[in-house]
């Protein structure tokens, strides 16, 4: 690419009817291009049907957003936490899903600061209908999700794979992530009884 | 009067003038063409930029290459916006990189060729980003201002989803492992068990200690279980 008049043709069709891009079915196609075409068609779609885009078909800018989207999951997380409240925690974690899901399909140009603050709270309550239905692999999986989504200010979600995987035995992988916690939220109390907690039985061992 | 001039006397330092200019001609011409093969045949810091070569392929889809109509606008809209954020992706790999490279280049750890290849990748880069500029101006009004934000926040969601996926897939290996243990684990405690069919006493008290976390989870899986 050395100068900008320069490109390689790439093997590509259109498909007059769904306007969706494909390979050349008679060259080969290398799978960068199939894997990159796939994305251009998810990407063209969310711009044609996406609410949130201006008539004038591109995406605008990520501040303001449409808030109906966020009041949705909102709606779905709140819904979640009244449930789990009253027991009833498979319904819980179906709502928490659902808010999951909705998050994930926001659009790819609005905020990610937004996605990342709603995935690590419904990844987080998730965690924890998990763990009320001692399902500890998935509660443990949920929580690291969640802090990996968002590292501060996540001091439960750190305690809740903590005690998921002092559930399973698994105690120098529980201790080593407690502490990890630590270091992040710093001397976050129930971590510091947890990490207690972890210590005492590694001893017994 | 004109004096009458002696042109075979001339002959000489005339000659002597197109010797020495055609040499230096010719040594130039040379000299510059075998640089810019040189430079030419410098590798490209990059990989061919796919998203690019697609947007461009768009543009050039002409009707006789199977697309009845020319390619719609928004089609074209998602592929800027694909060329954009891969875009930014090298633009951070080469903000990255200058730091490093103009470091090593000092203290001569690396040769002049890679200093520049970088430099060439930086001067493309500024031209390719001119250039989606230029072309979002042109497929939207204004859009040249916010199409980097957009295709920043993209690339930074493309990368929240990955990871998500990355760490939700474990969900199910980390399961078929939990159900083994727990087998494992209940076998080893209906052993026990047997083995101390006399004593009535709790079942976990002779056991050593260590095994008193293993044994509580799935006492407690039968519990919930009843």
């Amino acid at each position: 690419m050395s100068d900008l008049t320069h490109f390689d043709m790439q093997p590509i069709l259109m498909d007059p009817k769904s306007k969706a891009i494909t390979t050349d079915p008679n060259t080969k196609a290398s799978r960068a291009l199939t894997a990159e075409l796939e994305l251009l068609n998810t990407l063209h779609r969310a711009l044609v049907t996406s609410d949130s885009v201006p008539p004038s078909g591109v995406p605008p800018p990520p501040v303001p957003v449409n808030p109906k989207r966020g009041a949705n999951i909102t709606k779905l997380r709140d819904n979640g936490n009244a449930e789990y409240r009253k027991g009833r925690y498979a319904e819980a974690q179906k709502l928490y899903t659902l808010g999951i899901q909705m998050a994930l399909g926001r659009p790819l140009w609005e905020p990610s600061a937004l996605v990342r603050e709603e995935l690590s709270g419904l990844y987080s309550n998730r965690a924890q209908t998990h763990m009320a239905l001692q399902n500890w692999p998935e509660g443990a999986v949920d929580a690291e999700t969640s802090v990996e989504v968002k590292k501060i200010g996540n001091a439960k979600a750190w305690w809740r794979r903590g005690k998921c995987l002092l559930e399973m035995g698994r105690l120098d992988e529980a201790a080593s992530w407690v502490r990890g916690g630590l270091e992040v939220e710093g001397e976050e109390g129930e971590l510091v009884a947890l990490l207690k907690e972890i210590e005492a039985k590694r001893e017994a061992h | 009067m004109i004096p009458e001039i002696d042109w075979k006397g001339l002959l000489l330092p005339f000659a002597y003038v197109i010797v020495l200019g055609g040499a230096l001609m010719t040594f130039s011409t040379i000299y510059r063409k075998r640089k810019a093969a040189q430079s030419a045949n410098l590798e490209p810091w990059f990989s061919p930029h796919l998203q690019r070569n697609i947007y461009l392929s768009l543009l050039h889809l002409s009707p006789e290459d199977g697309g009845e109509k020319r390619v719609p606008d928004s089609v074209l809209k998602a592929a800027l916006l694909r060329r954009a954020v891969e875009d930014l992706h090298r633009l951070v790999q080469i903000r990255s990189a200058k730091q490093a490279c103009s470091t090593l280049l000092q203290r001569g750890s690396v040769g002049n060729d890679l200093w520049k290849r970088f430099q060439r990748a930086e001067k493309e880069m500024e031209e390719e980003l001119r250039d989606v500029v230029t072309e979002a101006n042109a497929l939207a009004p204004n859009w040249g201002q916010t199409i980097f934000q957009s295709a920043n926040e993209m690339a930074i969601n493309y990368k929240v989803r990955n990871h998500v996926d990355d760490f939700q897939v474990q969900a199910r290996a980390e399961r078929e492992w939990w159900d083994k243990r727990r087998k494992q684990i209940r076998s080893e405690f209906m052993k026990e068990l047997d083995d101390e069919t006399e004593t009535t006493e709790t079942p976990n008290k002779p056991a050593s200690d260590d095994e008193a976390v293993l044994v509580d989870t799935p006492r407690l899986k039968k519990a919930v279980r009843k």
